[in-house]
């Protein structure tokens, strides 16, 4: 490879990942905007250009020429670092994400182990965020997202160490490979569900999205952010981060570009669109949890279920070493619907704090302590 | 405990506990021609307070209201009056009457005892009365300014101090001022016996609003976080205040009706009521049928549209984003009806002393029938997307909970009471306005917390469909407006056949109606709870007091005791379901 | 593929170059002014009270730690989930005794009661309230 083909290799992956990240950050912010309103019987922006379709381009003009305002006591390296930090991160993520058949920017070998170790840098940049800015509610949205995402993180590594099992590989272009026949989904409909749950978490995507919680903590993280930043972590950051997820969720379980009439990156695309839809739907229509629901959640249901699944994966596999698929879709369904059947109770377990009544017994036991 | 005293009267009752001397030296004394209305020495009151709250039965065991009157220029003044009047309104819930007690202060400076430790719920009351009269109280634990900012001079509802602007010297705020004012409404800890530091954290102290997405307007709550936990709040109120009351003893009777409507903004005709009612009592003016039942159905239709906005931002507090767009479409509909019969959406400014100011419009059947057949359905969806939801019950249920006797304490009324299993409700208990005559049932639930008082509110909204359907089928024919001569504005018909109502028509519209002296208190059952309007006329043409008691005020002095231990998305789930509305608060 | 981390290097490098430009961009391109409460933090529109900078409240440092921990963990599962093939029987009931610890670790927080993020006290159950409710109608 010459240096001429490397650098001309180079600024094309540059400019397609950056295509990725401004595209998520003009359609999918608008998208939401237009779904939501939808969903609640309105229009939606739809006065710039054709069906508003120009409105993000507006918002994004309007963002680009406002003043961008530091709080005179922030830690202003710190403050400035933040969103850098965090819009790094999907554009590094996409790098190891299988397009279409043998194109991947970053065919790695260990890209499952990149992608959880890359992916959790944005938690870096919103503690930044939420630190920096000397502001009580960013400080508060900074410190919950970060414990948020880093118990979530737990399960969504163990899921996809089990995609990694039924692969023998940690190379996300075998993943997609290896779904020739059957996606995983079909196969692993357990790990689909934990991993799309924790997935929304990592995202702060509702009903996770306490970080940002608006009728609480005004905007979380970013309240201090104005003008660009604020637009970096609204809509490339977040958004981004959508695009990148679901393109993981695609190449991890959907089987990623492959689709009939063979596989090409318009079927990733598709997939992409539709699981954003999803994440959008869910904001429209859910409440938000709470932080000790949330972290209940996570560590008392997702963590046990993950675990309790990697090990029958593990055993299923020594056991029938050629045809592994068939046993671990039947345990994998039998406990899915056993789930969705029990799920109630669990949730009533784990999620519905006991009924409680909290301020006498609070009075009474700051002074006994 | 004693025998009810049903068996004898109350008055002798108290005679003869406290009774003692007669005339001024006495200890409690009937006022005129009421058999409701005591006179109580000073030094007395806090006695026979707790008798009538832990002694007496059934007992008086919720304070309703506790104001002052300036009664220093007032020229029909009772016998017993000083320069000031407390007033403690008290209401027995199981024995459903009420019993008022004034007790008389002297001098510039009139102080009395606090009765905090009788009722907490006398805090904030006792705080208002200092604000607006100056009167202190002993032993009040912070007895500091409430609705008026910490830098004001002057007692505002005191007669000396203005009414209007133009009285004033023009208000100016240059720079160093505003820093001042600003840093006077910084919060100290401190002031309020907090500390800064736990064993192991440090507290941090958050306010949350007045500018804020969740406060539901210009309300401040201040936070001592440990954590996420809160450990106390503070509640600072009067960031809406308008001097709702003063504007009273300057309005007209008539043109004070307008006012009216802007005190619960979402509540409409249901602050027309009580106070064109209270007048009413006071002129002796009996409303038509007509009016009764027109002014029924527009109450219903306010309180479902109340109803309405609570239940769409209470789903949004909790993170739901698309039910409050449904609801106020739904809200949307009765304000076609509204605007229809009214012309105006928000502020129909419609009741008049002594029935509404216009009929009913043609084909108004059709647009009511059509909005009863259009809500329910809309309803049960909300049920399926808002109230069965799991993460709305995980979030709300268990949260914010008291019991009966915490409420009944804290005089709390309304849904807030009903959902700790009580069946309160005014409609039933004392039926004005003709409720005795329709068939409707009154929604409880049973553990006080957030989720229940979604509960109740859903099912009443529910319950007032009933109502409003039984006003379209059962209208009654006949005037809208009564024929009395006080009632305003007059009726024009006949000016123009005689000098004498000519004259009357005339005085009635450029000075309004002239009511006869006395004192009328009338409460209804509103959206958010009991509101009350207390009018002392003076035989003029403009009230000299008006107290107006509304219900969101004792519930947001809740707040603390009921977050206490709590997380802050719990402070928003509490403070969506207590449904306050900040301009009711401040008045 | 070789394993080449330079290039990787160079990517970070050119978006870190991209997202400090466009910032500056912005920068330049927004007005600015200062006024006496331009540099405030924004805490509802009030005079707030102490610091942002606070001994905070311990859990979140827990949870940091757990966090940690698992995240250990689940890197040496990951080098299993490789080999499970080769590893055979011995490789699974070694990770089987590794996840058991792991899972008894997990249980252990969840009896201390770590994972209770709520505020950890008795609590009178709302259940009750009907209850008494009833004693005081008599």
């Amino acid at each position: 490879m010459t240096v001429v083909t490397f650098i001309i290799h180079f600024v094309l992956i540059f400019i397609l990942a950056l295509g990725i990240m401004v595209l998520s950050a003009l359609i999918f912010p608008f998208a939401m905007r237009r779904i939501w309103g939808f969903i609640g019987d309105r229009y939606g922006p739809n006065r710039v250009g054709p069906q508003g379709l120009l409105q993000p381009f507006a918002d994004g003009l309007k963002l680009f020429i406002k003043e961008d305002i530091t709080p005179s006591k922030a830690n202003r390296v710190l403050f400035a670092m933040a969103p850098a930090i965090t819009f790094i991160t999907p554009m590094l993520t996409v790098m190891v994400i299988p397009f279409s058949p043998g194109f991947t920017i970053a065919n790695l070998n260990v890209g499952l182990l990149y992608l959880v170790a890359v992916g959790s840098f944005s938690i870096l940049g919103l503690l930044l965020a939420g630190w920096a800015s000397h502001n009580k509610y960013s400080l508060l949205g900074g410190l919950r997202s970060v414990a948020q995402m880093v118990s979530y993180e737990i399960p969504l590594i163990l899921n996809i160490i089990i995609i990694g099992m039924l692969v023998g590989s940690l190379s996300l272009d075998d993943v997609v490979g290896s779904q020739g026949k059957v996606w995983y989904i079909a196969v692993q409909p357990l790990a689909f569900l934990v991993f799309l749950i924790a997935g929304m978490a990592e995202l702060n995507r509702t009903p996770f999205d306490l970080p940002e919680a608006e009728s609480e903590l005004v905007s979380g993280y970013m309240t201090e952010y104005g003008g660009l930043r604020f637009a970096l972590f609204a809509a490339f950051i977040e958004w981004g981060e959508v695009a990148v997820w679901s393109m993981a969720t695609s190449a991890l379980f959907l089987g990623g570009w492959r689709g009939p009439f063979g596989g090409n990156a318009g079927w990733l695309v598709l997939k992409v669109l539709v699981m954003a839809f999803f994440v959008i739907w869910v904001y429209a229509t859910f409440p938000r949890l709470q932080v000790d629901q949330l972290m209940a959640f996570a560590w008392k249901v997702l963590i046990p279920i993950s675990l309790v699944n990697l090990g029958a994966t593990g055993l299923f596999i020594i056991l029938m070493p050629d045809n592994f698929l068939l046993p671990i879709a039947a345990f994998s369904w039998v406990s899915v619907v056993l789930l969705v059947a029990l799920f109630p109770g669990l949730l009533r377990k784990a999620l519905l704090r006991k009924r409680l009544r909290q301020m006498e017994n609070f009075k009474l036991e700051t002074t006994e302590a | 405990m004693e025998s009810p005293v049903t068996d004898r009267s109350l008055a002798e009752d108290l005679r003869q506990r406290f009774g003692g001397a007669e005339g001024a030296e006495a200890g409690v004394q009937a006022e005129a021609g009421r058999d409701d209305a005591f006179w109580v020495r000073p030094d007395l009151i806090h006695k026979v307070l707790a008798y009538l709250k832990h002694d007496i039965v059934p007992p008086y065991s919720m304070l309703f209201d506790l104001s002052a009157i300036d009664e220093r220029e007032r020229v029909h003044i009772p016998r017993s009056a000083g320069g000031f009047t407390l007033v403690y309104r008290l209401l027995s819930l199981e024995g459903n009457r009420d019993v008022c007690l004034k007790t008389a202060l002297g001098g510039e400076k009139p102080t009395t005892a606090s009765i905090t430790g009788l009722w907490p719920a006398a805090n904030w009351y006792e705080r208002e009365a200092w604000d607006m009269f100056g009167i202190g109280f002993d032993g009040h634990p912070h007895l500091r300014r409430i609705l008026m900012p910490p830098t004001y001079e002057g007692h505002p509802l005191r007669k000396e101090h203005p009414a209007r602007a133009t009285d004033m010297p023009p208000f100016e705020l240059p720079e160093a001022r505003e820093i001042s004012e600003e840093e006077a409404l910084q919060f100290d800890p401190g002031e309020w016996g907090m500390k800064r530091h736990g064993r192991e954290t440090d507290f941090l102290f958050l306010n949350v609003g007045p500018q804020h997405p969740g406060t539901h307007g210009l309300l401040r709550i201040v936070l001592q976080l440990d954590g996420e936990v809160i450990v106390d709040a503070v509640p600072d109120i009067g960031y809406h205040h308008r001097g709702a009351e003063k504007m009273g003893e300057r309005q007209s009777w008539h043109t004070y009706i307008p006012y009216t409507d802007r005190i619960d903004y979402l509540g409409g005709v249901l602050n027309n009521f009580p106070y064109v009612m209270a007048v009413e009592r006071l002129a002796g003016i009996e409303a038509p049928e007509r009016a009764q039942v027109i002014r029924v159905m527009l109450a219903e239709l306010f309180r479902i549209a109340s109803h309405l906005v609570w239940y769409g931002t209470f789903a949004q507090d909790l993170g739901t984003m698309s039910p409050v767009f449904y609801m106020f479409t739904d809200r949307e509909r009765i304000f076609d009806i509204i605007a229809a019969i009214c012309g105006d959406r928000m502020h129909p400014n419609w009741f008049r002393i002594g029935g509404v100011a216009q009929d009913l419009p043609r084909g108004w059947e059709k647009l009511v029938t059509d909005f009863l057949d259009y809500l329910p359905p809309r309803l049960d969806e909300y049920d399926r997307i808002v109230m069965k939801n799991r993460i709305f019950r995980a979030r709300t249920q268990g949260v914010g909970s008291y019991t009966l006797a915490e409420a009944i304490e804290w005089g709390v009324t309304g849904p807030g009471l009903r959902a700790c299993g009580l069946g309160w409700d005014y409609r039933k208990k004392r039926p004005y306005s003709g409720y005795d005559q329709f068939e409707f049932d009154i929604p409880t639930a049973d553990h006080g917390d957030c989720y229940d008082r979604a509960v109740v509110r859903v099912e009443e909204m529910r319950q007032s469909l009933r109502i409003i359907e039984q006003c379209v089928r059962n209208m009654p024919g006949g005037p809208f407006m009564s024929d009395h001569p006080l009632a305003c504005p007059p009726r024009k018909q006949q000016t123009m056949h005689d000098i004498e109502t000519l004259i009357n028509h005339f005085l009635g519209v450029s000075w309004g109606p002239v009511i006869p002296p006395g004192e009328a208190a009338v409460a209804v059952e509103a959206a958010k709870g009991l509101n009350s309007y207390h009018l002392i006329s003076d035989g003029g043409t403009m009230p000299y007091r008006v107290r107006i008691r509304t219900p969101s005020f004792p519930h947001l002095q809740m707040i603390p005791l009921i977050c206490r231990g709590g997380m802050i998305p719990d402070l928003l789930a509490i403070l969506g379901s207590i449904d306050y509305v900040l301009a009711d608060v401040d008045r | 593929m070789e394993a080449v981390l330079w290039p990787l290097l160079v990517y970070f490098a050119a978006a870190l170059a991209l997202v400090s430009a466009i910032l500056t961009l912005s920068y330049l391109l927004g007005q600015r002014h200062r006024d006496a409460e331009t540099g405030k933090p924004y805490e509802s529109g009030i005079v707030s009270t102490g610091s942002a900078r606070v001994r905070f409240d311990v859990k979140f440092y827990q949870n940091a730690m757990f966090f940690v921990i698992f995240d250990l963990e689940a890197v040496f599962i990951f080098a299993w989930a490789l080999a499970v093939r080769q590893a055979g029987w011995t490789g699974y009931a070694e990770i089987v005794i590794f996840i058991g610890v792991l899972g008894s670790a997990l249980a252990y927080l969840w009896r201390q009661g770590q994972l209770d993020w709520g505020p950890r006290r008795r609590r009178r159950l709302a259940m009750d309230i009907p209850k008494e409710n009833d004693r005081l109608r008599g």
